[in-house]
């Protein structure tokens, strides 16, 4: 599948600190949901997700590296749908700090200091972008 | 089966749910519940889904049957995942509509005194779709998912 481009207007919901909701799937067949901190923009083409829990959802996408992800713009009144593949983990570098400040502001301000910890980012690359009104 | 001080939690406190789906190339895909129903016995549960989100939906179920479920309580983080496997589905009814304004008002009570803003908690609880379609899923699993060490813990069977 060919890569698609992030649209600017995606950008204040990827910034809003409203949990994200995203879904993998085992190589067995067996689907995950779970909710995330947040959806990081890396570049146009490319999003990172927080990895701070050794959890179902890492094991799935490094056996099978199609992911989901909803991103809830409150303003716009619309999910954003993003089909996803698992490119990269990074453990340090600018991506990885800036993801583990933002983890920080929002396990301070949601009272889940020492809960929340960025053990790495996950680069994804973005194979669609749909959106679907509330 | 879904353990019953689960089913208390699902039915008193939890305000957010979705769901996750697979297709048969094991590309998975999400959609947001407008509420949910829990069998007295804890082994199946019907979720209420908008219709801008049945086709694919259907098509996913249709095609394996396979579905996940994760409820949450937004403020305090407490969730869990059932895991299960489609049974059948059949337009909301009357009851439904009703449940699913209930939880819709459990999530904006949620809101509202999180961010003690009117406008946000308005904004934010207009997310919760309209219901169209229900959805029986007979239940297999059931897994801790509030975030911490616990997460992904399995509680039954």
């Amino acid at each position: 599948m060919t890569e698609a481009r992030l649209p600017q207007e995606i950008r204040p919901a990827l910034d809003n600190g409203v949990p994200c909701l995203m879904v993998t799937c085992s190589a067995d067949g067996t689907p995950n949901a779970t909710v995330i901190s947040q959806v990081h923009y890396v570049d146009d083409t490319r999003v990172a997700l927080s990895f701070q829990f050794f959890s179902k959802t890492i094991k799935n996408v490094r056996e099978n590296p199609r992911a989901w992800a909803g991103v809830m713009d409150v303003v716009g009144q619309v999910d954003w749908l993003l089909d996803l593949e698992f490119e990269r983990s990074e453990t340090e570098g600018p991506i990885f700090d800036a993801m583990d400040m933002q983890i920080e502001a929002i396990a301070s301000a949601t009272g889940m200091s020492g809960v929340f910890k960025l053990r790495a980012a996950d680069i994804y690359r973005v194979l669609s972008v749909g959106k679907r009104p509330f | 089966m879904i353990p019953a001080k689960i089913i208390r939690f699902l039915e008193e406190r939890a305000n957010i749910g979705f769901a996750g789906t697979r297709d048969a190339n094991l590309v998975p895909s999400g959609h947001r519940l407008a509420g949910w129903q829990i069998d007295r016995s804890g082994r199946t549960v019907t979720a209420f889904m908008p219709d801008a989100s049945s086709p694919q939906l259907l098509e996913a179920l249709r095609d394996n049957g396979r579905i996940a479920i994760t409820f949450e309580e937004v403020g305090t983080h407490e969730a869990y995942q059932v895991k299960g496997r489609y049974l059948s589905h059949r337009p909301v009814r009357p009851d439904d509509v009703e449940l699913s304004g209930a939880s819709r008002e459990r999530f904006a009570r949620s809101l509202r005194s999180l961010y003690n803003d009117e406008q946000a908690a308005a904004l934010m609880a207009a997310s919760i779709p309209a219901p169209g379609l229900a959805v029986e899923i007979g239940v297999d699993e059931v897994f801790l998912q509030t975030p911490g060490p616990g997460a992904g813990a399995r509680i039954a069977p």
